[in-house]
């Protein structure tokens, strides 16, 4: 009888401690993803908040960008289906191109803001990556709720993908793109020459 | 364009058919011959390419082909590209005048008069999408704002905790399962064959569609419907400035920014399991049980 007993405690224990590693997994993974964007957005928002002038905050929060997000995933995502027909020159060459593009995105935006704040809500499972909520607060403005993509496939987590009002920025701008290559007969290169315009026309107004 | 619904949603040419076509023969025709107008210069539009483009035979261009699920493609570029003339030179104008000469409180002011008065139509819809809780909050916000908010100019419901929450009949026919069908670049802006009658049903959904004449009236539905138009633009002045500037094809971001944001929306909805009964009410109820 307490061999029974004993044995049941020990199946018993084990399959609890199974059961329990097996929940605290995703609640561990989920965990990370709420600590790297707590991290990043806590540093994001120190950048934006500090009473610096404004060269000094896009050099501080470049280095923030270019280690958080990943910036190359995004490229390759935008570029859809010609990314498989780009040669590998103009492979390297877009993806120098979009990481410009995408910096300056961010950067131009870091001027219109000033006391701001973040929450963080629910953290779900977006296919292979974490889809994390958040709520930008601004000073006289309604709150902005988001979504962050938290990806780990390049081995950490990194930001590839934010959703605003329901539509993605990445999928937004891919059929941005694809549209455009589309209408110019397929050619990368058609594209790349008017990212190469639309970085070149973003330097001389921003002079 | 995309968020620019609530505005552009109440266009004067389809409430006057509703409202004046009974009574004021000479009207009617004259709004009978605007919209032949209207259907002629689509048709010719039409007649100029073919309204459909071809479905690709890649399997990957048609994998595109198949997400943007805009078959009508040729003619929609076709519209947009009057439409955005029309808005380059008279509704962009308009709407930067409106924002330089009216001071940004009377403007807010506006802005919540012209949501109050959707509060019906909204109201129909979240009934219509067996939502009751969205209802109550839509008829709440109708009273509270019409009486205490001086006729909507002041949003008072916000205040006492009932932010306004926007519907429409083709997000209610979404709700009903029925698929959006094709593209649609309409006069009002981006659409669907689903959304695009949703559109018809709301102008029929909105009391001021039905306001008798005289009174002066049909002179303030008009205004209405204007200063909707209007203020819608005038809200997405920088968004679209900062669009046409850096899309490089602003067609397909705006066919792909609406298409996503509906379908999330009318996601939001169905996922709305809010309770009816206030929170301290089922309290109140346990302490008494």
């Amino acid at each position: 009888m307490t061999f029974f007993s004993g044995r049941r405690l020990f199946l018993g224990s084990l399959a609890l401690l199974c059961a329990g590693s097996l929940a605290a997994a995703p609640a561990r993974a989920a965990q990370n993803t709420h600590q790297f964007i707590e991290s990043f957005g806590k540093q994001l928002v120190a950048i934006v908040n500090s009473p610096v002038p404004l060269s000094e905050k896009k050099e501080k929060v470049l280095p923030l960008i270019q280690k958080n997000v990943d910036i190359d995933a995004i490229g390759r995502y935008c570029l859809g289906r010609y990314w498989k027909t780009a040669t590998p020159q103009q492979q390297k060459e877009y993806l120098g191109l979009f990481n410009q593009i995408l910096v300056s995105a961010i950067t131009d935006k870091l001027g219109d803001y000033r006391g701001v704040s973040f929450t963080i809500g629910a953290i779900t499972k977006s296919g292979d990556d974490d889809s994390v909520e958040a709520t930008l607060l601004r000073p006289q403005q309604p709150p902005a709720s988001m979504q962050w993509i938290v990806s780990s496939a390049s081995g950490t987590d990194k930001v590839v993908d934010v959703i605003g009002e329901g539509a993605s920025l990445r999928l937004t701008q891919r059929q941005d793109y694809s549209a455009y290559i589309a209408r110019n007969g397929g050619n990368v290169d058609a594209l790349i020459k008017a990212l190469k315009h639309q970085i070149e026309h973003h330097s001389a107004s921003a002079q | 364009m995309n968020s620019g619904r609530n505005g552009t949603r109440l266009r004067p040419c389809g409430q006057a058919h509703t409202a004046q076509a009974q009574e004021a023969p000479s009207a009617s025709r004259r709004f009978a011959k605007r919209h032949a107008v209207f259907a002629l210069s689509l048709l010719t539009l039409a007649g100029c390419s073919s309204i459909k483009a071809p479905v690709p035979t890649d399997p990957d261009a048609l994998e595109d082909y198949k997400q943007a699920n805009d078959p009508y493609e040729p003619l929609n570029r076709k519209i947009y590209g009057v439409m955005m003339k029309a808005d380059k030179w008279a509704l962009r104008p308009v709407a930067k005048a409106y924002v330089w000469a009216v001071p940004h409180p009377v403007r807010n002011a506006f802005g919540n008069m012209i949501l109050t008065m959707n509060e019906p139509s909204a109201f129909f819809n979240d009934v219509g999408a067996g939502k009751p809780r969205r209802a109550g909050d839509a008829f709440v916000r109708w009273c509270i704002n019409m009486s205490v908010g001086v006729g909507g100019l002041i949003d008072v419901a916000k205040m006492a905790g009932y932010p306004h929450q926007d519907n429409d009949a083709g997000l209610t026919l979404a709700n009903w399962g029925i698929p959006s069908g094709p593209y649609l670049f309409l006069p009002m802006g981006p659409s669907s064959i689903r959304d695009g009658i949703g559109y018809g049903i709301d102008q029929g959904l909105s009391p001021w569609n039905y306001v008798p004449r005289g009174y002066g009236l049909v002179s303030f539905n008009w205004a209405y419907n204007m200063l909707g138009v209007v203020h819608g633009r005038s809200e997405h002045l920088d968004e679209l400035d900062a669009l046409q500037r850096d899309a490089l094809d602003p067609y397909a971001t705006i066919r792909s920014a609406y298409q996503q944001q509906r379908k999330a929306h009318a996601e939001a909805i169905k996922n709305d399991h809010r309770a009816t009964v206030p929170l301290w009410y089922h309290v109140k109820n346990r302490q008494q049980g």
